[in-house]
């Protein structure tokens, strides 16, 4: 192909002719289509006549865990897996998991693509008290971009969700990720239609359309603006005064019948019932205000009051 | 100094008739989430409380209506979709919001209730499911699910289910829709939409009867029988699709249709004005 498409960097497209095998790692959080975007991919090299090699980590989905794929593909391929630092190209569909992987990517040619899309984990959160931060990676799109020549960070989760196809994002980059070797676009299609339900092949042909066609018009600089204009947004949401809030549970002890749903409910385990058979807050500082105990109590005995401290502000 | 975060935050107190508190309902009671999420309702569509009308019949849940602050009847057994319909025909500036129970609305009050479906005058329906005649002491009724036990039905109920919302979508209610007392900000916002709607509105609220129906069959405690609301979701899990929607006892929750079609007492009275002319 001589009007070869790629993408819009320093870099041109990674050629699978070589006689180095390419490597593609892909990565990210189970139930987002990990496996299937390796799947396509190895499916649609091997249709071309190269010799793949896939390994995975799988299962994970049920547990919003990580999952990892390697993909593998050239002339003729021995190991399965990618070393540290050899990756040709980084896929990811969770901005946390494309980070962890980051020094797998080749540092000197490696092209990163990334969903932005956050999912924070249950065990980032392990202080749930008002205000508190999570332990969630704190990097941002243009510090990333810095640092990694070749990276390419998009919302495939709002293009995706733009085009009515929320699911589909892991398509999106599937597009984006087109551009960066140089298969032909209706060989991705008919793969991809193989391993999309029936009924969305049409809506993933659009989303994969829309992924391809955000990486060819990808331009760096307006990336990296749009970007830090986003983040210089975020402080003011992160800065969410919500620290300040303060809960106070109001229980009509008169008007409580002990039925215990509040105690057994109460994720924080800050209730408890006394010799009388009556709910008494025990821990009022572990409380969250998180108003799982007002919404069941059937005896309406529990009122839970949000305040805002004034003098902080 | 502290002030409150939001400006109109919702105090159930301010809703309610605190001299008759507590209720009468049994520790544990579905009805009680129930009315805390219809006052939410009612108070975050900004009703004025002098032009909320609660009409309820006879039963466990005729009783949740008298605890509103607000205009309420309690009428006979079964009938209060009749009274709310003479109510809403003499006095359409008011809401009108009906609180019935299954037994109450489907099988003594069964003829009103697909009456009231049929003419689609602008009411709210609010059917608090839980499966047993509580007040009188724990009957079948006919939504009592197979195989359980009630007072009438010592071995076990052999009769088959009544849907209450297909029966409402037969006779031709606007707007049906069904949900459970542990999702309690989703009733809320069912109840919203439902108060919105021109039309009769039909929200069936699975309840449970903790110490009748759950004593007798042995459902365990309060928190796990209302906890039991949503594992039942999931009896069939790992036999669908992860996505495919959570089921209360096999059922489906949320809007479960929702029809334009003329609204009664704006008929009622357009015919009405037509006739007197001639």
């Amino acid at each position: 192909m001589n009007n070869r498409e790629s993408l819009k960097a320093d870099i041109p497209a990674t050629s699978v002719a070589a006689e180095r095998p390419t490597n593609v790692l892909i990565v990210g959080v189970g139930g987002q289509g990990v496996i299937m975007v390796s799947k396509v991919l190895a499916s649609l090299s091997q249709e071309l006549g190269y010799q793949v090699k896939q390994s995975e980590v799988h299962g994970m989905a049920k547990r919003g865990g990580a999952v990892f794929s390697h993909v593998r593909f050239g002339s003729s391929v021995f190991s399965p897996t990618i070393l540290e630092g050899d990756a040709d190209i980084l896929v990811a569909l969770e901005w946390a998991e494309g980070l962890r992987w980051l020094p797998y990517l080749n540092q000197e040619s490696g092209t990163f693509i990334t969903d932005t899309q956050h999912i924070i984990p249950p065990f980032a959160c392990r202080d749930r008290g008002r205000g508190a931060v999570s332990g969630y990676t704190r990097e941002t799109v243009p510090e990333v971009m810095d640092s990694v020549t070749n990276s390419f960070a998009l919302d495939a989760a709002e293009i995706a969700t733009e085009l009515g196809v929320p699911k589909a994002s892991n398509t999106v980059l599937l597009g984006a990720l087109s551009t960066a070797l140089e298969f032909p676009v209706a060989a991705w299609k008919s793969v991809i239609s193989k391993f999309v339900p029936s009924k969305t092949i049409e809506a993933n042909t659009r989303a994969f359309d829309a992924g391809r066609e955000w990486a060819l018009s990808f331009d760096r600089e307006t990336q990296l603006k749009d970007w830090t204009d986003r983040t210089k947004q975020d402080p003011e949401k992160t800065t969410d005064s919500s620290a300040d809030v303060v809960s106070t549970l109001e229980i009509t002890e008169a008007w409580c019948k002990g039925c215990d749903i509040c105690v057994k409910f109460c994720p924080e385990r800050c209730l408890a019932m006394d010799a009388r058979q009556i709910a008494i807050l025990t821990h009022p500082d572990r409380c969250t205000g998180c108003r799982i105990c007002e919404w069941l109590c059937p005896d309406l005995a529990i009122t839970v009051h949000t305040s805002k401290n004034n003098i902080s502000t | 100094m502290m002030s409150d975060v939001a400006q109109n935050q919702f105090n159930i107190k301010e809703y309610i008739r605190q001299d008759l508190f507590p209720h009468f309902m049994c520790p544990g009671c579905g009805h009680g989430i129930a009315l805390r999420a219809l006052l939410n309702a009612v108070h975050d569509l900004d009703i004025d409380k002098n032009k909320l009308a609660v009409v309820s019949g006879i039963g466990c849940s005729g009783r949740v209506g008298a605890y509103i602050d607000a205009n309420t009847f309690h009428t006979t057994h079964g009938r209060p979709l009749a009274f709310a319909t003479g109510l809403k025909l003499a006095r359409p500036d008011l809401e009108v919001i009906v609180i019935t129970g299954d037994g109450d609305c489907l099988a003594i009050g069964g003829n009103h209730m697909i009456h009231a479906c049929r003419r689609n005058l602008n009411l709210t329906c609010l059917m608090l499911n839980n499966e047993v005649y509580g007040m009188t002491g724990g009957q079948v009724s006919p939504t009592t699910s197979m195989d359980r036990f009630t007072t009438t039905t010592q071995y076990g109920n052999y009769e088959p289910v009544f849907d209450a919302c297909k029966l409402a979508e037969g006779a031709g209610a606007g707007f049906i829709g069904r949900e459970m007392t542990l999702q309690t900000p989703a009733l809320r916002d069912l109840i919203k939409e439902a108060i919105s709607h021109q039309g009769f509105s039909f929200v069936e609220v699975l309840s449970d009867c903790t110490e009748v129906f759950g004593r007798k069959n042995d459902l365990g405690e309060s928190a796990e029988m209302v906890l039991a609301q949503k594992a039942g979701y999931r009896s069939d899990s790992y036999g669908t699709v992860v996505d495919e929607p959570f089921k209360p006892r096999g059922m489906q929750t949320g809007v479960l249709l929702r029809t334009e079609r003329p609204e009664y007492a704006a008929t009622y009275q357009q015919h009405n004005a037509e006739k007197l002319k001639q």
